[in-house]
């Protein structure tokens, strides 16, 4: 065999691995029990703080009209009902979007955290994605991560004169993938590797589960850009009835 | 997704006060975690495990499935854990690749063994609370637990709105499936972003519906009904303890063992 044919069945047999488990998706929620627990306390304990800030948000504007709380839990259910939702792909694979990256823009990161952690909550409960012990740190990484980047790339982006289009497209991604990186880091702090510690970990971890994370978050900036768009041109007024939730897509018009 | 929910409402155990199922779970899910021991997490499966397939009559095909969920990410996770790079083989075991080696250390199995038995173990916890309890219930814990109003409000709120969105996207999903909407992946993705416009359209105009039904209807931040949840009997309370402390005096053994 010369070392061309090597390659290459190296890659076919790499390719076949990969497909072969890739129909059981979700693989970015950590399961319950993985982390040793004074990581899941010590994630629990960082994300109080937001999760304190949105409830804060919330509560202020359900006083002030409490037709909020009614669209808040719509809201909610709709990032749910996201992330049981198949994203269509060319494999064949089953797999689920985030929803961190649209969530972001339609309602702000700090609100996001909340229906994160319920959307999370949830997920565990009825769906067996993630878990109890682990809800701190897939908190920290699915609903404050990942929006707070989305959201500031997206606010980034459209200050630098991006189009709008390509500006979406960009937070989801973006926030898709920190959300990942996020993920890989408390795998990796948890876990270090016996030669060249945390970073050597991450290292591997990134590498492992860029397999399934990048595709999908490419294929979700695709669909978010697609579902702003769509929103903006057919649904003006029902955008300007998330817009009294504060920070959301209207507000800086 | 439907499945777990009418499965919980269904259970054998369903009727058994939800503050015992959710102290039984918890306390054991937390048990299994901080112990990381094997024979701890087979204790847990195997007593979770009879617990919700014989007492609470899931089907056991059913349950054996659910394990399948979480599978990929043990697998893949685990195998990163275990498998390091270095210029050097670590043990006998080392494969070469390019100018480095994928290697793993003696004791590697069995640490990754013992993480998927614990990782397991706690799935066994969370599965009998989400196949004995119903989410109502689980609120009423929560309640009990003063957790904020507004949040218990919130979570029941949008345990309601799931299953309307959800039913609206598979029935959006079917219509388009009908008229070809997902024959590649161009079409399929134009059909995925135009069934969540009209879904998030579709949810906020129904919010709207509902706010002034709910209002006219007096509501005020908060549904009050009655709960039809049952007390706790003495003998299951102290079956729970009794469990929970045969469990933690376990722990403390193995722990003095090693």
């Amino acid at each position: 065999m010369t070392g061309k044919q090597k390659k290459f069945i190296a890659v076919t047999a790499g390719l076949s691995l990969i497909f072969g488990i890739a129909p059981v998706a979700d693989a970015m929620h950590i399961m319950e029990g993985y982390l040793p627990v004074r990581y899941c306390i010590a994630w629990g304990v960082l994300c109080i703080p937001f999760l304190i800030a949105g409830f804060l948000a919330i509560k202020k504007s359900v006083s002030e009209h409490r037709k909020t709380i009614i669209v808040l839990a719509m809201c909610g259910a709709y990032a749910f009902v996201l992330s049981a939702l198949k994203l269509p792909s060319v494999t064949g694979s089953s797999s689920h979007p985030t929803g961190t990256g649209l969530g972001a823009i339609l309602y702000g990161p700090s609100i996001m955290s909340i229906l994160g952690i319920i959307v999370l909550l949830f997920q565990a409960v009825l769906l067996a994605h993630g878990g109890l012990t682990t809800l701190g740190a897939n908190t920290f990484s699915m609903a404050i991560a990942g929006p707070f980047i989305s959201y500031g790339i997206y606010k980034l982006t459209l200050k630098l004169k991006v189009p709008k289009l390509g500006a979406v497209f960009l937070a989801a991604m973006l926030g898709d993938l920190s959300t990942y990186c996020v993920t890989s880091f408390q795998l990796a702090l948890a876990y270090p590797s016996e030669i060249g510690g945390i970073g050597a970990s991450m290292v591997k971890f990134m590498g492992i589960f860029a397999i399934t994370q990048v595709p999908i978050a490419i294929i979700e900036g695709i669909i978010t850009a697609l579902v702003v768009m769509a929103l903006e041109t057919y649904a003006k007024p029902e955008l300007t009835e998330i817009g009294f939730i504060r920070g959301g897509l209207n507000h800086e018009r | 997704m439907i499945m777990l929910d009418k499965m919980a409402y269904s259970s054998g155990l369903r009727y058994i006060s939800p503050c015992v199922k959710a102290f039984t779970a918890v306390t054991t899910l937390l048990l299994c975690v901080t112990a990381h021991s094997a024979v701890i997490s087979l204790i847990t499966l195997a007593v979770m495990g009879g617990l919700t397939v014989y007492k609470g009559g899931a089907c056991p095909l059913y349950y054996i499935r659910l394990y399948r969920i979480p599978l990929l990410f043990l697998v893949l996770s685990t195998f990163t854990i275990v498998v390091s790079i270095s210029k050097e083989p670590l043990s006998e075991v080392a494969l070469p690749l390019f100018r480095y080696y994928l290697t793993f250390k003696g004791d590697a199995f069995y640490f990754a063994g013992n993480l998927i038995l614990t990782a397991l173990g706690a799935v066994s916890c969370l599965y009998f609370l989400s196949l004995t309890t119903p989410v109502t219930d689980l609120l009423y814990v929560l309640d009990i637990l003063h957790c904020p109003g507004i949040l218990v409000e919130l979570l029941l709120l949008v345990y309601r709105f799931i299953f309307v969105l959800y039913d609206m996207a598979a029935a959006i999903t079917v219509s388009q499936k009908s008229r070809l909407g997902n024959k590649d992946f161009k079409t399929s993705l134009h059909a995925m972003s135009g069934m969540l416009v009209m879904l998030l359209i579709r949810a906020l105009k129904k919010s709207n519906l509902l706010y002034d039904a709910m209002e006219s209807r007096c509501y005020n931040g908060k549904i009050l009904v009655l709960r039809e949840s049952a007390r706790a009997s003495r003998k299951e309370i102290v079956m729970a303890a009794a469990f929970e402390a045969v469990m933690l005096g376990i722990c403390l053994l193995l722990r003095r063992i090693s």
